[in-house]
């Protein structure tokens, strides 16, 4: 009897522990968002970069684009929210839009074009993968310092 | 009952001892098919069997007199740098030098493996891991003197700052190949370093002839059972203490010999783990905490070199992967954790 | 009786000089130490809170094993090497902050526990010897950690990011960067005081370990663990798993010391692939030595002594050697000497100590003996 509840919290324990880890993967993952704030163009429809564009995420400092320009930032977790606020051309007064966005789990870095995402273009429009090019440091293979006081390599 | 036997030779062997035999010979009968050069590689495993014999030797007394494992052979290996550096520093060169290496080392290792061997009788039963401490402080206490100490031999210290001693020193125009060249032989790519071989030779058959006196005998009867050696009237501090003195001096004699070999003095952190190869080969021969002959120490030497110079070669064309580091640590380690979780008599 | 009491005094006061001597000994060298460095007061004290957030979890892991009689665990080495095989995984998955560090805990425990039960059966098989012995072990756990980690890891186990994968296609790069977790645990809740950064939630966790450690000494298996420390013999007559209870203790003293490596790293803000563990246990070990503690005893409080002596000395001695000598390496080559000579000289006190235990039990029960003798002669 006694055996047999223990067995159950044990079970329960697993349980529990293998449920966090399994929200840790959600909340915890980890992406690069990159901004652009250029020209784009889909199915022939041709949308205009702004002219200035502030976009602030979470506590960052907040990137300001220009025309052309990408801004970058790292987030936790499914769930994209960011405030932009738009400078359509010089001189005029900014407005600001609160946009909250889901992003793919299975992407490491991701482009978010925003001229696209403002004029309301579906999300293929707006959203791409962006992979990562590890920078070549030539062609051969990194040392690898396995002990630092070279144990065995000789007596 | 002859399975019965066999088992019990089998418990006996080790099982890690095995897989390592067995692992060199499948290196071996693999060799010539991955295309690597067979006489090199004897020639290799000759080479470094005559540097690193002497180490390995190093162990014996200890384990006789039931002190276990030499762990604190780093001890000896300072003893031998002092007097390496000395020799250098009052001018020796050739040949000469390894000689006056030897002569100056000699006080050196007999002051540290007494007081080394004073240490050891306080703490009975507790010899290895303390062996093991005393190796790590009096290298890296070194490692300050090296920088410290007044040693001005253009050929030692650092261009630079003309002080601290360099950390590997080149024995070129000194004792390289004192002992390698004498009477060397050369057949096709093999070579044979003849009085390397000798020396060793002479050294091992006077542990051998020391340990069937009557002070050897004493100091095997110390290890294998204490409490009788009292009883029988040995002071068996005193044993203890001669035991620790001449593994500390071996070892002094040991890395001249390797380096003699190797070409290269090397300093500062480079003795630190050099007890455990030298321990684990010993224990590759088949020896035991507290029982080891000269035979264990040249199986040994043989096996564990081997395993050195066969696993990168053959490794490397077999699956272009060289895992030999990897290899021979698992390989070594496990040896001498196998031989820690044996039972033995007498001392722990 | 007057007199007897005097020598009794006398040898306590002797007893806790020597109790003392090694955290004493330190006390005198950073005092000498500290106004050679040059440091300010604030740097100083910054630099010591900061050390003590990162290793205090580390060497609380090595108590359990004290606990049970096992020496001091070299083996914690075990739990470290764990931890970072979880927070390569961890990295790779792109798992980040907080959440990167549960899930690397949480991936940790597996391999810790198969580790710890491995070192555990080892050392039940050499009883007497376990300091050397779990030592070893922690070079032929790094060995198999090599061939995890260089060659199995992106041949065998998916590994998908080239940022830490070698260039050649399998094993790992020298250095993985925990930029993503770096100090998130240190700064979340962190304040400030008079400039100095106070990791608050970090020491909090460090805290609650503590309180587990007091509770689980007052349990029934923490009991069992300090009756198989004292005498695994009256241990076992009294219906003590030994065995058993010598596992548990390795088990957790791994599982912890993986966590403790976690919390480490989180703070360097990168993994040393294959050299941030070759060194944590000897440090960790000179640090609960430094502050007061023995083989066979060490409490909460030798802990926090002790990182906070060795740590200081370990960040003036370079400086204050500089300082004397002109070469920085000498003070660097010093700190190391001291680490390892603290060890000895409470290896060698530890022996010693036993030793004099032993044949003053032999005394008494020869003095037993022979008063029995002399009451039968009586008798007679």
């Amino acid at each position: 009897m006694k055996n047999k509840r223990q067995l159950l919290f044990r079970i329960a324990a697993i349980v529990i522990i293998l449920a966090v880890a399994a929200v840790m993967f959600v909340i915890g993952r980890g992406h690069t968002i990159y901004f652009d704030n250029k020209e784009t163009s889909y199915n022939g429809q041709t949308v205009e970069a702004f002219y200035k564009v502030t976009v602030t995420t979470g506590e960052e400092k907040p990137s300001k684009l220009s025309k052309g320009d990408r801004g970058m930032t790292s987030i936790m977790g499914q769930t994209l929210s960011m405030t932009l606020e738009i400078t359509d051309a010089e001189g005029e007064q900014p407005h600001a839009h609160k946009v909250s966005m889901k992003v793919p789990y299975g992407m490491d870095g991701i482009t978010i074009n925003i001229p696209a995402l403002m004029a309301g273009l579906p999300q293929d429009a707006y959203l791409s993968e962006f992979v990562i090019e590890v920078p070549d440091t030539g062609a051969t293979d990194e040392e690898i310092v396995t002990d630092e006081f070279d144990m065995g390599a000789d007596m | 009952m002859t399975t019965q036997k066999v088992k019990a030779a089998l418990k006996n062997f080790g099982l890690p001892r095995l897989i390592i035999a067995g692992f060199l010979l499948l290196l071996l009968i693999m060799a010539p098919f991955v295309g690597a050069d067979l006489p090199t590689q004897i020639s290799n495993i000759i080479n470094r069997f005559s540097w690193n014999g002497i180490l390995v030797l190093a162990m014996v007394p200890m384990v006789h007199s039931g002190c276990g494992l030499n762990f604190g052979l780093p001890l000896g290996i300072i003893s031998g740098l002092l007097g390496a550096t000395l020799s250098i520093e009052f001018g020796f060169t050739g040949p000469l030098s390894f000689l006056a290496a030897i002569l100056i080392a000699t006080p050196f290792a007999l002051i540290l493996g007494t007081l080394y061997g004073w240490l050891l009788n306080k703490i009975k039963g507790g010899e290895m891991m303390i062996a093991t401490y005393v190796g790590f402080s009096s290298v890296s206490f070194m490692c300050m003197m090296w920088l410290i100490l007044p040693y001005h031999s253009p050929n030692m210290v650092w261009g630079l700052s003309g002080k601290g001693l360099r950390t590997t020193i080149s024995l070129e125009g000194y004792y390289i190949g004192a002992l390698a060249n004498f009477l060397q032989i050369n057949i096709g790519s093999i070579s044979i370093p003849t009085g390397t071989l000798l020396f060793f030779a002479l050294l091992a058959f006077c542990i051998w002839a020391f340990l069937h006196t009557k002070t050897g005998t004493a100091m095997t009867a110390v290890g294998s059972n204490p409490a009788f050696a009292k009883a029988a009237g040995i002071n068996v501090d005193k044993i203890r203490m001669l035991s620790v003195i001449m593994s500390t001096w071996l070892a002094a004699i040991g890395i001249l010999v390797y380096e003699q070999g190797f070409g290269f003095i090397q300093l500062y952190m480079a003795p630190f783990y050099m007890a455990l190869p030298a321990v684990s080969a010993i224990l590759i021969g088949g020896a035991s905490v507290n029982k080891a002959t000269i035979m264990n120490v040249i199986v040994g030497t043989i096996l564990f070199q081997g395993i050195v110079t066969m696993t990168p070669t053959v490794m490397n064309n077999m699956i272009h992967m060289d895992m030999s580091e990897v290899i021979r640590i698992i390989a070594s380690m496990g040896m001498i954790l196998f031989a820690l979780t044996r039972k033995t008599e007498g001392s722990k | 009786m007057k007199k007897s009491n005097n020598t009794k005094n006398s040898t306590d006061i002797r007893l806790l000089v020597q109790k003392f001597s090694v955290p004493l000994m330190f006390i005198i060298i950073c005092a000498i130490c500290i106004p050679l460095s040059g440091l300010s007061a604030n740097m100083l004290i910054n630099e010591i809170v900061t050390r003590i957030g990162r290793n205090a979890f580390l060497i609380l892991s090595l108590l359990i094993p004290i606990m049970a009689g096992m020496g001091l665990n070299f083996g914690m080495t075990l739990g470290a090497m764990a931890a970072e095989i979880a927070l390569i995984f961890v990295s790779d998955w792109q798992i980040v902050g907080i959440p990167g560090m549960v899930l690397a805990a949480i991936v940790s425990v597996p391999i810790s526990v198969l580790l710890g039960i491995f070192c555990g059966k080892i050392l039940n098989e050499a009883k007497g010897r376990e300091m050397i012995t779990s030592y070893i072990m922690s070079f032929f756990v790094n060995g198999i950690y090599q061939l995890v980690v260089l060659y199995l890891m992106g041949s065998i186990i998916p590994i998908k990011h080239g940022a830490i994968k070698l260039p050649r296609g399998y094993g790992i790069r020298n250095t993985v960067s925990l930029l993503s977790m770096r100090q998130k645990l240190d700064n979340l809740l962190a304040i400030n005081v008079a400039g100095v950064k106070i990791p608050v939630l970090t020491f909090i966790i460090i805290a609650l370990l503590c309180l587990f450690i007091v509770w689980f000494s007052r349990t029934k298996l923490g009991q069992d663990m300090r009756a198989v420390g004292q005498d695994m013999g009256v241990a076992r007559d009294a219906g003590i798993n030994v065995e058993r209870t010598r596992i548990i203790s390795i088990v957790m003293s791994t599982v912890l010391a993986g966590f403790g490596m976690i919390i480490y790293l989180q703070n360097m803000g990168n993994i040393a692939t294959y050299s941030a563990h070759s060194q944590i246990g000897m440090f960790c070990i000179a640090a609960l030595l430094v502050g007061g503690a023995s083989v066979d005893r060490a409490s909460i409080g030798n802990v926090f002594l002790g990182v906070i002596l060795f740590h200081t000395m370990f960040i003036v001695a370079p400086k204050a050697g500089a300082a004397i000598t002109g070469d920085s390496m000498i003070g660097e080559y010093f700190r190391v000497f001291v680490s390892y000579a603290v060890i000895t000289i409470a290896l060698v006190m530890y022996e010693t100590n036993k030793r004099r235990a032993k044949s003053a039990a032999g005394q008494q029960l020869q003095a037993a003996q022979d008063a029995e003798e002399a009451a039968g002669k009586e008798k007679a």
